[in-house]
């Protein structure tokens, strides 16, 4: 018949990362990975393998040699050490908030005078 | 309204899927790759699922029970095609199964194609449970559909043994083709607005694309007159139905009625 | 100290911290290893046990329960597949995949648990199964949950959140068998009967030194013992099964309220080792099928890995 018994190293399979859109409000999400041949067929399997309980709008397959990746334990590449509170809203709410009740105070003032008058 | 069609026309669709969600699910956990044991086992859930809305269509027309109808009707009373029966290979699934995904995946395509054709004109039937019904569960079949075209690309192209296996499957679906399409005591009209030749027609279309771009002969059209041997759409049927009615109904049959 | 005492001295002051691992960092030969067999085994186990169950799903009673059972069985080959993948990922550095840690059980390198060597001859062991089975099975991975090796426990929320769902079907059996006739009861009197020791081995022997008991400790895999889990076990089921009318075959058993622990008449240990060497009621039996349909479908596996060949 056919061609001969494929050595074992020639005997691999894929592995696909899948990403899940549950719907047109969220990003696409990781779920986890599936053993296959090609994309097209990655996302036929996927779809059972992580969707049989979730709706979605749009499933990714994305072959796990195509992500390129940080690595954990440089966690100095993800180190964040100096007040970054500049560009956060915590970083301006209670200063803001302070500001307008002077102006309020001072607005009630004034109208305390027009009553007077 | 042509009740004698509605009904003949109901059993035909419940005991379809019905018989091929059993065949289906004596894959669990047999299944050649693990994940697609996982997509199959769905696949086979939605059949049975088809398979008890029909039933429920039945019951609602005074034909009885949904269980009693899937579990006691004896093979004489069935409707399925004999295509359906066939079992997925020698052995049993509790012994010794030597079951044959090439069959199998021929066996699903041919057989989803043609359901989801006889769905399209159910879309149209005058009797509204049913149209209603067909729309949605022709939705759910597009997966069904995607899955075999697919598998049965990726094994046509695949290696060679992929594709001997897979000629060889396809060959063993063809004579059994005929009674798919039979209408048996269902008459053309606006409960069934189709005739057998219009079905096989679009089928046809459909599916030798399909074998003209992976190179395989298209072996013929199907016959909807019937098949040359035992038609399923008149209760002809084989032992392997026997077998299967005896296996499904094992349980239910010590107390029907019975709360399980 | 040289460079790599050093590395494995930081590892495990990072791991009694609490510290995660990853697929990608640097961990001790013996962690990596270790890891892998445990995760192949739990992913083994799950691909077995789905096949007491399916026993069952084409002679399942009645369309809901054919569904029911079909999604059930369908999960746990699902949970062998998150686990294998989690698996394979760790392994891959040792050039081993898909198909060796399949074939691994094959040749009997690899085990599966006690529990699915055990025969389920009647439609009430399918619910005994899901009930009590998966009932002690949630228990055992709750443990888990805090394991050193993050892909794994990420993994088992998911595994864990399907298992919800398990343990309502095989309750909704048992409560349909207890409410029914007298054969139904009976039927499932003797089906927990038939399952009352292997719920106790289930959990394994209580005091082990052995040396994969004490890596798995040691590396923080999992966080309980073996008796701690029984003892939790017993406290959620043993009521529950009492309040259905059903007698558990031990007359001995009584909870302790001085000692805090279930008194019950210990479990023959012994059948564990028949077990471990595959000779379990029907090791063989179950082994033969799965060896037997995955042998069957080496040349579909093949056509799969074709496009990846070619694409080379």
């Amino acid at each position: 018949m056919a061609e001969p018994r494929l050595s074992q190293e020639q005997r691999q399979f894929r592995v696909y990362e899948i990403f899940v859109q549950k719907d047109h409000s969220s990003p696409h999400v990781w779920v986890g990975s599936v053993d296959a041949g090609s994309p097209e067929d990655a996302l036929v399997l996927a779809r059972e393998s992580f969707l049989r309980r979730e709706p979605a709008v749009s499933l990714w397959a994305v072959e796990q040699t195509a992500i390129h990746r940080t690595d954990y334990a440089d966690r100095d590449f993800f180190a964040q050490e100096t007040d970054k509170r500049y560009r956060t809203l915590a970083g301006y709410s209670k200063a803001n908030a302070e500001r307008w009740r002077r102006y309020k105070r001072a607005l009630l003032d004034l109208e305390k005078d027009f009553v007077r008058d | 309204m042509d009740r004698p069609t509605l009904i003949a026309l109901l059993y035909q669709l419940a005991d379809d899927e019905l018989v091929v969600g059993h065949r289906d699910s004596e894959w669990l956990g047999l299944g050649p790759h693990i994940e697609e044991d996982v997509a199959f086992c769905s696949i086979a859930q939605d059949e049975v699922g088809h398979a008890s809305l029909f039933y429920n269509l039945l019951a609602d027309l005074g034909e009885g029970r949904a269980d009693d109808l899937a579990f006691l009707r004896p093979a004489a009373r069935r409707r399925n095609a004999v295509l359906l029966e066939r079992p997925n290979g020698p052995g049993s699934y509790l012994d010794r199964p030597e079951f044959d995904w090439g069959y199998t995946i021929a066996r699903r395509l041919a057989y989803d194609l043609f359901d989801q054709i006889r769905l399209e004109v159910l879309a149209g039937s005058s009797h509204v449970p049913l149209a209603q019904a067909a729309a949605r569960i022709r939705r759910e079949e597009r997966y069904h559909l995607i899955h075999h075209t697919t598998w049965f690309r990726r094994l046509a192209t695949g290696t060679e043994e992929s594709r001997l296996r897979l000629a060889a499957g396809v060959a063993r679906t063809w004579p059994d083709l005929g009674g798919l399409f039979a209408l048996g005591e269902v008459v053309p009209g606006p409960v069934f607005p189709a005739t057998a030749e219009e079905l096989v027609d679009r089928w046809t279309a459909a599916l030798e694309p399909l074998f003209a771009e992976v190179g395989f002969d298209w072996p013929g059209r199907p016959d909807p007159g019937g098949p040359p041997g035992p038609d399923g759409r008149l209760g002809q049927h084989t032992p392997d139905l026997d077998g299967l009615l005896e296996t499904m109904g094992e349980v239910y049959r010590t107390a029907p009625g019975a709360a399980w | 100290m040289d460079r790599t005492e050093e590395r494995q001295a930081e590892f495990m002051a990072h791991i009694e911290r609490g510290g995660k691992v990853e697929a990608s960092d640097w961990m001790p030969d013996e962690y990596r290893t270790a890891m892998i067999r445990f995760m192949q085994m739990h992913a083994l186990s799950e691909l077995m046990g789905a096949l007491p169950e399916k026993e069952w799903v084409p002679r399942a009673p009645t369309l809901a329960r054919k569904l029911s059972l079909m999604a059930k069985v369908q999960d746990e080959v699902g949970h062998a597949q998150l686990i294998l993948r989690v698996a394979e990922d760790l392994a891959a550095p040792l050039g081993k995949g898909r198909e060796e840690l399949v074939g691994e059980l094959f040749t009997g390198e690899a085990k599966f648990h006690n529990v699915f060597h055990m025969p389920a001859p009647t439609w009430a062991d399918a619910g005994i199964i899901g009930w009590l089975v998966d009932g002690a099975a949630v228990i055992s991975q709750a443990a888990l949950l805090g394991s050193s090796y993050a892909p794994y426990a990420r993994v088992l929320q998911r595994v864990c959140a399907e298992e919800g769902f398990h343990i309502q079907h095989g309750e909704s059996i048992c409560l349909a068998l207890a409410e029914g006739t007298p054969a139904q009861r009976q039927m499932l009197q003797e089906a927990l009967e038939r399952w009352w020791e292997a719920l106790l081995l289930f959990f394994g022997p209580a005091e082990t030194n052995s040396a994969s008991a004490t890596i798995l400790l040691k590396y923080r895999f999992r966080t309980r013992t073996n008796e701690e889990l029984r003892q939790k076990f017993l406290t959620k089921y043993v009521p529950r099964i009492q309040a259905l009318g059903l007698a558990i075959p031990d007359p001995a058993l009584r909870y302790d309220e001085t000692a805090g622990r279930w008194i019950y008449t210990p479990p023959d240990w012994s059948k564990l080792k028949a077990i471990a060497r595959n000779q379990g009621p029907l090791s063989q039996y179950r082994l033969g099928l799965r060896r037997l349909s995955y042998e069957q479908g080496r040349w579909v596996r093949d056509a799969l890995m074709a496009p990846a060949r070619q694409a080379v």
